[in-house]
């Protein structure tokens, strides 16, 4: 079945082609095999798709084949994303649950994470380490989660999301690794949920929805069809929330505090760094724009002013 | 009480307080080399031999006598025992002179003695003690051989040397490497000897049980000395394994050679092969980095086996192999050769000397990455490429489920590749170019499995073959490993 898609996802809108799909067939499986099986079927992907399954061992499985058949089902024709079907995605060193109605956590987005880390191993001094840090639409929790886990034993996150969905499974992730006295998990409106006491930010990151409206329908089917809109549309132009955003950082962020912002692309970035630098009256210093490893500028980060 | 007074032996150094009353109460010329005794430990014949003299007179109900000394030492008598011991311990000082003294059993008989008896080997149900010592002297030889003992004894004498000097430990980290490899080695070469002062123990101890008539004391030394030649066969296969990486988990990368689908595929075996091989032998194998054919088969793949003594067996199939059948991917079914280069690089642990990568010198990309990505994407696909700028080496990942684990795991193998470069660089400032580190090409052609027009694998290097075709591309190929490691290591006469 993997095999019958060839590259046809592919030219269509930039979908899965048949090789990173039996990748995908080869990883349900090892997520299925129960406890105490070998992690790795041998060559499980080609052995499935072309129909011949030789393997002579039994191997306990923790969901029955029948339903691996309905999911791997809805996989190719519905093309439901690989991260519903198994429930999780692997981020960083993360595993984090992920379910219809939470945007799966992209790769790129692993980067700011290592741009936090870096602030925080070179501003030492500037106690950003202990601070309070806020990851705006959290989604899965992912960047609280990974900022929460290289914070030092004051440092605290918070993690706000409108979408309930994204609040219940960004607790359960934050209760998977034991960080519910670090990360805590608000429901509402981007620093909406932000108490008073709260609005001396050390750092600010967010992974907004930034994709222009009209854009929306032509997006990969794994995304359009199954992917939260609210995680995705960024109005007319992208730039609505990031925007938003910007002013926010400028007044809640504290002096010398971090932030850093993904965006759509060149484009965005450029603006989002010309905006900051224009309009908001030195408010934000050092702004810089980083690629990603695809090489697309796809990050803005600074400084507030001290 | 025989049985435990013999293993006493082995565990002379674990247990000297015991030895220690036992030999004082034997004679109190000794008491004062004592300490000599034991530092210089077990390949002192003469340490041991009171201890069975007085062994022998006990089990006759006998003790404090110096006579048996005698008796198993003839023409010599005890006082000129006592002052060769006394000499003996006086310039044992210095684990150099120790080397000197050849052990033997106390009539003067060396492994290379027992060797040149030619006493028949028998089976090992055959309970005749020449044919088991003559076993075990051969299996010493053999270890002493593979383990290059002469260079070995030269190394610990040369780092003994080393550890000695006053400002050793003005650099710490040289200092605890040289003292590492020193417990290292003499580890080894202590095992050695132990094992030959065992064997003249037991000897002497059959000896004296026949001259005694002690049946029971006979066959238990027998018994003994069984067990020892069992012993001896599992440290014969160790030894093969003595070299500086040789315990290191390792990567394995297998590249397609030319002729398309045909050469892939057989690529794609080569990869199999070794995985089935890991997994038999326990080790835990991952796949890094995998590159498909468009039709079949792989253009290239890294996989990673981790466990004790991966490298230390892989490293013997570093080279190109070469299929012959007919090519199910050829219309007309005509019989095609084609080749797939092996390399095998060690991942070298804490306590080796490392390439030291600069994050400044690397380019790391997405690879494989098309489209606008972040939200617009979703993709399992987060490959990872990292360029080395300096060298241009390159390593990518993307089997595993992060970008971050990619990058990680790609760059374990780019770490691995410089370090094996390091390695070859360092090995040509050494002059001991080794022949693993550098033929690595389609030209150094190692072994041939050929499946028409008749089914056979043989490795070019040793002639070993075998008919069994498919059992060798199942996996089976350790006999084609071992057969390698000992004709490179046991054509070495010289080493002895």
């Amino acid at each position: 079945m993997a095999t019958s898609v060839g590259s046809k996802f592919l030219d269509l809108d930039n979908g899965p082609d048949s090789t990173l799909l039996h990748r995908e067939l080869n990883w349900l499986i090892q997520d299925s095999l129960g406890e105490g099986e070998p992690a790795t079927l041998s060559c499980a992907a080609s052995a499935s798709s072309s129909g011949s399954t030789s393997s002579k061992k039994v191997v306990k499985l923790r969901t029955c084949l029948d339903d691996l058949y309905r999911l791997w089902k809805e996989r190719i024709e519905d093309r439901r994303p690989f991260q519903y079907l198994v429930g999780c995605e692997h981020w960083r060193d993360l595993v984090l649950s992920v379910e219809e109605g939470v945007l799966i956590p992209r790769p790129e987005t692993e980067l700011i994470v290592d741009f936090v880390e870096d602030v925080l191993a070179e501003n030492y001094g500037d106690g950003l380490k202990e601070g309070l840090w806020a990851d705006l639409g959290t989604g899965s929790g992912a960047l609280a989660i990974a900022i929460g886990r290289i914070l030092g034993c004051n440092g605290r996150v918070i993690a706000t999301d409108l979408s309930p969905v994204a609040v219940a499974v960004t607790e359960y992730n934050v209760k998977r690794y034991c960080l519910q006295d670090k990360v805590k998990v608000k429901q509402g409106s981007w620093f909406e949920p932000l108490e008073e006491s709260e609005v001396e930010l050390g750092g600010i990151v967010s992974n907004p929805p930034y994709i222009p409206s009209d854009n929306i329908a032509g997006l990969q089917a794994e995304v359009s069809k199954h992917e939260p809109i609210l995680a995705l549309d960024g109005g007319a132009n992208g730039m609505k929330d990031l925007l938003h955003l910007c002013n926010g950082a400028a007044s809640m962020l504290r002096p010398g505090g971090f932030f850093a912002f993904e965006t759509n692309g060149e484009q965005q970035s450029q603006f989002l760094a010309g905006y900051m630098e224009s309009e908001l009256g030195g408010r934000l210093v050092d702004i810089k724009i980083e690629s990603d490893l695809a090489g697309i500028p796809r990050f803005v980060k600074g400084f507030k002013a001290r | 009480m025989l049985s435990f007074l013999l293993r006493r032996s082995s565990s002379f150094e674990q247990k000297p307080q015991f030895c220690f009353s036992l030999l004082a109460s034997l004679a109190q010329v000794q008491s004062q080399s004592q300490s000599h005794h034991f530092s210089s430990s077990i390949q002192n014949r003469s340490c041991f031999t009171p201890g069975y003299s007085c062994l022998g007179k006990r089990s006759d109900g006998f003790c404090l006598s110096l006579i048996p000394s005698s008796k198993i030492s003839p023409g010599v008598s005890c006082s000129d025992v006592d002052s060769v011991k006394c000499v003996r311990f006086c310039s044992s000082q210095s684990q150099a002179d120790v080397d000197i003294v050849e052990p033997s059993t106390s009539d003067g008989l060396t492994v290379e003695g027992i060797i040149a008896q030619n006493w028949t080997v028998l089976g090992e149900d055959e309970s005749d003690w020449r044919s088991h010592a003559s076993a075990i002297a051969q299996s010493i030889h053999l270890t002493k051989r593979r383990l290059k003992w002469k260079q070995l004894l030269f190394k610990v004498k040369s780092l003994s040397e080393e550890l000695d000097k006053q400002d050793l430990w003005d650099d710490p980290v040289r200092a605890g490497k040289i003292s590492r490899e020193h417990g290292f080695l003499t580890g080894k070469m202590n095992e050695v000897k132990a094992f030959e002062q065992e064997l003249f123990e037991h000897i002497d101890m059959i000896k004296l049980s026949r001259e005694e008539n002690d049946a029971e004391m006979e066959s238990e030394a027998l018994k003994a000395l069984l067990e020892m030649r069992r012993n001896m066969k599992e440290k014969e296969l160790e030894a093969l394994l003595s070299g500086e990486h040789d315990s290191c988990s390792c990567f394995i990368e297998v590249q397609a050679g030319a002729g398309g689908t045909e050469s892939m595929d057989w690529a794609s075996m080569v990869v199999q092969m070794y995985k089935k091989w890991a997994q038999r032998k326990g080790y835990e194998v991952t796949i890094v980095d995998e590159m498909p054919g468009e039709v079949a088969g792989i253009k290239r793949a890294t996989i990673r086996v981790e466990g004790e003594y991966a490298f230390g067996y892989a490293k013997a199939e570093d080279g190109a192999h070469r299929l012959v059948r007919c090519s199910p991917f050829d219309s007309a079914n005509r019989r095609h050769t084609s080749f797939s280069a092996v390399a095998v690089i060690p991942i070298l642990g804490e306590g080796f000397s490392r390439f030291q990568i600069k994050e400044s010198d690397l380019r790391i990309d997405r690879f494989r990455a098309g489209g606008p990505g972040g939200q617009h994407a979703n993709t399992t696909e987060s490959a990872v490429r990292i360029t080395h700028i300096p060298t241009g080496i390159t390593a990518t990942c993307q089997n595993e489920r992060s970008q971050h684990s990619n990058k990680a795991s790609a760059m374990a193998v780019l770490q691995s590749r410089l370090d094996k470069l390091e390695l070859a660089r360092q090995a040509q400032l050494n002059a001991q170019h080794t022949q693993s580190l550098s033929e690595n090409s389609f030209g150094n052609q190692i072994r041939s499995y050929i499946l028409h027009p008749y089914r056979m694998v043989k490795d070019h290097r040793t002639n070993y073959e075998v008919s069994d075709a498919d059992s060798v591309l199942e996996g089976d190929i350790d006999d084609f490993i071992l057969s390698y490691l000992s004709a490179s290591l046991d054509k070495d006469e010289d080493g002895l």
